[in-house]
C-alpha cells in the first residue's frame, strides 16, 4: 500500500471492526466444533476397542451365578448363541462397532428383553439431577470462596476457607458418604429418636439428594476454592487494579467488574476436570446411596458382566467427558478475547 | 437370612415350593375382623428387582416370587409338602407305566383379559418355555430326563426355525381337548409331580405374546417372544394376581385378578419393593411403610431385645443345607479321613450361636429338616477334635501340607465373617495355620468351575421341590465342575442315585436315597454345616397364613391368594 503525503494510513492501525471480529470468530468457532467433534469418533472407538477387550479378559462369564446352583452347561451354551458370544472375540467387537455405527447399544444380559438404550434412559435423569445440583453448587461456592480467601489473604477467614479446602480435597468421597450416612442418618436417628435424620437409601428425587449431592460436590469446591483464590491473588496485585482503586472505585465494583472477571480464567479451566470427576463420582456416590442412576447401573453391570451394559454406559461418560471439554475450550473465547481456536 | 451374596446365592436353587393352603384362608378369615377393602395393602420387600416378568424366563426365587401370584402352575405343594394338589389342574392321572400324566385343567379357569384358559395355552406355554433359543435359565428338570423328546435340547440348532419347531412339535406335549394337558414323559419320573408345580411350568397366550411383537415371528427370534413381558399392560396371566404397575428400580404393585377362578384374593394391592439394604428396610418397617420383611442379621438382637417387634418376629425352617466342599483332586483331600478330619473339627453349635444369632440350625445331614429324607441317625461328621486329629495322623498329613490350602471365600461381610469363624475352629482343633482366600464373587464362581481351590464354601442346596430327587444328583459324577465342584469319588453313588430318581415305589426311593446320604456322610463328600432358618418380621395385622417351610426370599415367595389384612 503506498503512502501518500506522508500520512498513514489510519485505517490501517485501527482495530478491525467489532462485528468483522465476531464474523471471523463465528467461523472459526464452527470450525473448531466441528473438528473437535469428528475427533470424538476415534476418542469412542479407542473407549470402546479398551473397554471391550478389558472386560472380556476379566474373569467369569455373565452366566456365572454369585453362587449356590449354576445355569447348566447346555443353557450357558444356548445363551452364548443367543448373545452372540460364541462367536471368535474380534468378530464380537466389529460386530459391536457396526451396531454402535447404526446407534443399536443391543440387550443388557441382566434384564431380559431391555435394550442398554432404554436402561440408560431410565437411569440418566438421577445421575443429571445430581451432576447439574452439584454443578449448580460448586461453582458458586467454591468460587465464591475462593474470592473471600484472596480478599481476605492471611486472615482467619483466609486460613479457616482454604484450612476447609485442604482437609475436604483430601477425604474420597466413599469416606464422606459413609461418614455423612453414619452421623446424619444413623446417630442423627438415634438421638432424635427418629424425629430428624437424613435418609441414606431408598433414593428419591427430594430430601434424599441432600447427602449424594454434598458427598459428590465437596472435594470439586474444595480444588475451585483453592485455585479461584491463587487466581485472584495473582489478579489483585495487577496494574489495572490498583489503577481502579485510584480512580476510587467501590470495593464491589472493583471485584465484580475487574478482579473476578480476570479471574477467571483459571477457573474455567478447572470446570472440565470437574465434570469428569462428578461424571466419575458418580459411580461411588450412587453405589453408596443406593441411587438407580448410570454410575451404579455401570457398577452393578461390570459386577454382573453385562457387556452391553459396561460399553453402553462406558461410552456415554467419555462422550460426556468430551462435551465438557469441548464446551470449556469455546468458553475461553468468550472470556478472554486473546484465545484463538484453531 | 445371611448377608446378601449369601442370600442371593441360594436363592436360585430354592424356591417354589410354598403354598399356602389355597382358599382355606379366605373362607376361614373372621369377616368382622376384616379391614375395609381401601386398607388391603400388603407391602412386601423383596430386595431385588426381577429380571423379568414372564415367569418362563425367572430363575430367581426373587423373580419366582411375582411368577407365583401372576401365573398359575397345574399342581401346587400341599402345606405340610407331604404331596401336591389341585392348582390350575383340578386333578391329574398318571399311567401305571408312569410314563404318561393327564392333567384335567379347572373347567372354569380365566385370564385375567377375562378369556378362558384352554389346554393349548398350556402347550405354547411349556414350548415356549423349552425353546433352546430363548435359554430359560431354569428348564433343566424339564429336559433333562423328564419330558419326552426334551433331552435333545442343548443339541438343537438355535439358528434355523425349522430346527427348533421339530423339536418342540416334537415334544411329549399335547391337548386332547380344551381342559385337558397331556405330558408324556421320556423315564418313569416320581418326582414329576413336584417338577410341574414350579412357577416356570405356566401357561403363556399365544396371541397376546404375538400381538405384542407386532405380528408373528420365526422361532430363532430372541427378543419379540419377550416384549410383552416388559409392560404391565401385556402381562396376561392365570394367576390370583395381576400386575397393574411397574416402577423400574422401586417396586411392582399387583392387584386382584377378578376372573381368577379360585375367586379374586382379598388384598386389593399387593407391592413388592425392591430395597437392597437390609436396614433401610428394617427402619421402614419400624415406621410402618413395609408390612413383612426379612429381618438384616444385624438387627436380630434389636429384634429380640425390643417387646413389640419380637412378637412379630418369626422363624421359618427353609429347604436349605450348606456345606463346607473339598476339592477331592487335590491330595490329600482325596483322602476320606483327611476331609472327615475338616469336618469332624467344627463346632457347629459355635458357629449358629455366636455368628448368626442362632437364627440358623446346626446339621450334619444332607437332606433339611422338614422335607422328607431327613434323617440324623449318621452322627460321622459330629464335632470331636480328638478323633480329627487322629484322623489326620492315621492318615499322615502334616500341618505343613495343611497349611498351604486356603479357604476360598466370596467377598462379602456375612461370608468372611462365617468362613474366619470356620478357619479358627480348624486352626486351633487342628492345630493348622490355614488362611482365607476372599475374592469377589464371580471369580470365585469361574475358579470353582474350574476346579481352581482348595476348600470353598460355604456352599448349599435349597429345594427347588420337596422331593429328594433334587438335592442327590448334585453329587454324581456327571455333575462334576457343574455343581458338584468338589467331585469326590464315591462307588456305586451313580447307580443308586439313577435307581432312585426313576423307582415308582416311595417305600423304596426313599431307602435308596438313605443309603446315598451315608456315602457322602461317611466318606466327608462334604462338611455338612448347618441348615438355614429365615427370620421374618410381619406386622400383626397382616394376616398371612405361612407353611412351615420357607425360602430365603419369602417375603415375596409365598402364596398371598388367602392373606388378608385385619382392622386396626
Amino acid at each position: 500500500m503506498a503512502v501518500i503525503a506522508g500520512r498513514p494510513n489510519r485505517g490501517a492501525l485501527l482495530p478491525p471492526r467489532f462485528s468483522a471480529v465476531t464474523e471471523s470468530r463465528a467461523g472459526s468457532l464452527a470450525i473448531f466444533v466441528t473438528r473437535r467433534a469428528l475427533w470424538m469418533i476415534p476418542v469412542v472407538f479407542f473407549v470402546i476397542l479398551i473397554t471391550f477387550f478389558l472386560m472380556h479378559l476379566a474373569p467369569g462369564s455373565p452366566w456365572d451365578r454369585g453362587g449356590g446352583r449354576q445355569l447348566s452347561q447346555v443353557v450357558v451354551n444356548n445363551l452364548n448363541i443367543k448373545y452372540g458370544l460364541n462367536k471368535p472375540e474380534y468378530q464380537q467387537f466389529l460386530l459391536y462397532l457396526w451396531n454402535v455405527g447404526h446407534f443399536d447399544f443391543g440387550l443388557s444380559y441382566q434384564y431380559e428383553g431391555k435394550t442398554v438404550t432404554s436402561l440408560i434412559g431410565e437411569g440418566f435423569p438421577y445421575t443429571a439431577t445430581l451432576g447439574v445440583l452439584a454443578f449448580l453448587i460448586i461453582v458458586p461456592v467454591g468460587v465464591g470462596l475462593g474470592v473471600l480467601a484472596a480478599l481476605r489473604q492471611n486472615t482467619r477467614t483466609d486460613y479457616i476457607t482454604m484450612g476447609f479446602a485442604t482437609v475436604a480435597a483430601s477425604f474420597p468421597n466413599f469416606v464422606v458418604g459413609a461418614l455423612m450416612v453414619v452421623v446424619f442418618s444413623v446417630l442423627m436417628a438415634k438421638w432424635t429418636q427418629h424425629a430428624f435424620f437424613l435418609p441414606a437409601a431408598d433414593f428419591g428425587i427430594d430430601d434424599h439428594l441432600i447427602m449424594p449431592v454434598i458427598t459428590l460436590s465437596l472435594l470439586p469446591i474444595a480444588y475451585t476454592a483453592r485455585i479461584t483464590r491463587a487466581s485472584t491473588l495473582d489478579t489483585i496485585r495487577q496494574d489495572y487494579i490498583r489503577t481502579a482503586w485510584a480512580k476510587g472505585l467501590s470495593e464491589r465494583m472493583i471485584v465484580v467488574r475487574h478482579v473476578l472477571k480476570n479471574s477467571l480464567m483459571p477457573v474455567v479451566t478447572t470446570l472440565g476436570p470437574t465434570f469428569a470427576f462428578l461424571v466419575t463420582g458418580s459411580l461411588i456416590v450412587e453405589t453408596v446411596f443406593n441411587i438407580p442412576g448410570i454410575g451404579r447401573a455401570f457398577v452393578t453391570a461390570v459386577e454382573s458382566r453385562d457387556y452391553p451394559m459396561i460399553l453402553g454406559t462406558t461410552i456415554l461418560l467419555a462422550l460426556v467427558v468430551a462435551i465438557a471439554n469441548l464446551i470449556v475450550d469455546i468458553l475461553y473465547v468468550f472470556i478472554d478475547p486473546r484465545v484463538r481456536l484453531t | 437370612m445371611q448377608l446378601s451374596t449369601r442370600s442371593r446365592s441360594i436363592a436360585f436353587a430354592c424356591s417354589g415350593l410354598f403354598v399356602v393352603a389355597a382358599c382355606g384362608g379366605n373362607s376361614s378369615a373372621p369377616s368382622a375382623n376384616l379391614a375395609p377393602p381401601a386398607q388391603q395393602i400388603l407391602r412386601v420387600n423383596t430386595v431385588v428387582e426381577p429380571n423379568s416378568y414372564d415367569p418362563t424366563q425367572e430363575t430367581y426365587a426373587y423373580e419366582g416370587s411375582v411368577g407365583h401370584e401372576t401365573f398359575e402352575a397345574l399342581l401346587k405343594p400341599k402345606a405340610d409338602l407331604s404331596d401336591v394338589q389341585a392348582a390350575a389342574a383340578k386333578s391329574y392321572d398318571v399311567s401305571s407305566d408312569g410314563l404318561t400324566y393327564t392333567f384335567h385343567l379347572q373347567p372354569n379357569a380365566k385370564w385375567s383379559d377375562g378369556k378362558p384358559v384352554t389346554a393349548s395355552d398350556w402347550v405354547y406355554g411349556y414350548q415356549h418355555f423349552l425353546n433352546p433359543a430363548l435359554a430359560a435359565g431354569y428348564v433343566d428338570p424339564f429336559f433333562d430326563g423328564t419330558i419326552a423328546g426334551a433331552a435333545n435340547y442343548g443339541s438343537v440348532d438355535v439358528s434355523s426355525a425349522s430346527a427348533i419347531d421339530s423339536y418342540l412339535s416334537g415334544l411329549g406335549l399335547s391337548a386332547p381337548d380344551a381342559t385337558t394337558f397331556v405330558i408324556k414323559l421320556a423315564h418313569p419320573a416320581a418326582y414329576f409331580k413336584w417338577v410341574v408345580t414350579l412357577w416356570v411350568a405356566v401357561p403363556i397366550r399365544k396371541d397376546v405374546v404375538e400381538s405384542a411383537a407386532g405380528g408373528t415371528f420365526p422361532s430363532t427370534d430372541t427378543t419379540k417372544p419377550e416384549v410383552w413381558a416388559n409392560n404391565a399392560k401385556t402381562i396376561v396371566g392365570n394367576g390370583p394376581f395381576k400386575i397393574s404397575e411397574i416402577v423400574s428400580k422401586d417396586h411392582v404393585t399387583m392387584v386382584p385378578n377378578n376372573t381368577y377362578w379360585g375367586g379374586a384374593p382379598k388384598i386389593q394391592q399387593l407391592i413388592y419393593y425392591f430395597i437392597a439394604d437390609g436396614n433401610t428396610a428394617f427402619s421402614k418397617y419400624q415406621t410402618g411403610a413395609l408390612d413383612i420383611i426379612n429381618t438384616p442379621v444385624a438387627d436380630v438382637t434389636v429384634v429380640r431385645g425390643d417387646a413389640t417387634l419380637a412378637k412379630q418376629a418369626h422363624l421359618y425352617p427353609e429347604l436349605t443345607t450348606f456345606w463346607m466342599t473339598f476339592n477331592t483332586q487335590k491330595a490329600p483331600l482325596d483322602n476320606a479321613d483327611v476331609r472327615m478330619a475338616f469336618a469332624k473339627s467344627i463346632d457347629r453349635n459355635a458357629l449358629v450361636n455366636d455368628i448368626e444369632h442362632g437364627t440358623d440350625k446346626a446339621i450334619q445331614s444332607f437332606i433339611p429338616n422338614g422335607m422328607s429324607g431327613y434323617d440324623t441317625s449318621d452322627n460321622a461328621q459330629a464335632f470331636d477334635p480328638t478323633a480329627a486329629k487322629a484322623l489326620l495322623a492315621k492318615a499322615g498329613v502334616t500341618a505343613s501340607t495343611l497349611n498351604k490350602f486356603k479357604l476360598l471365600t466370596r467377598n462379602s461381610t456375612g461370608n468372611k465373617t462365617l468362613n474366619q469363624f470356620i478357619v479358627n475352629q480348624w486352626n486351633t482343633n487342628l492345630g493348622l495355620n490355614m488362611q482365607l482366600d476372599v475374592i469377589d464373587s464371580k471369580t470365585v464362581t469361574s475358579r470353582i468351575r474350574k476346579g481352581n481351590f482348595d476348600i470353598y464354601g460355604p456352599d448349599g442346596w435349597g429345594a427347588d421341590y420337596p422331593d429328594q430327587q433334587d438335592f442327590f444328583d448334585i453329587f454324581t459324577s456327571t455333575a462334576c465342575h457343574n455343581l458338584n465342584w468338589g467331585c469326590p469319588t464315591l462307588a456305586g453313588y451313580d447307580a443308586l442315585v439313577q435307581k432312585a430318581d426313576t423307582e415308582l415305589n416311595q417305600t423304596q426311593r426313599n431307602a435308596d436315597y438313605l443309603r446315598a446320604q451315608k456315602m457322602l456322610i461317611d466318606q466327608a463328600a462334604v462338611g455338612f454345616m448347618y441348615q438355614q432358618y429365615e427370620y421374618d418380621l410381619i406386622a400383626p395385622y397382616a394376616n398371612v397364613t405361612r407353611t412351615a417351610f420357607d425360602d430365603e426370599y419369602t417375603p415375596g415367595d409365598q402364596n398371598y391368594q388367602s392373606a388378608y389384612i385385619t382392622a386396626h
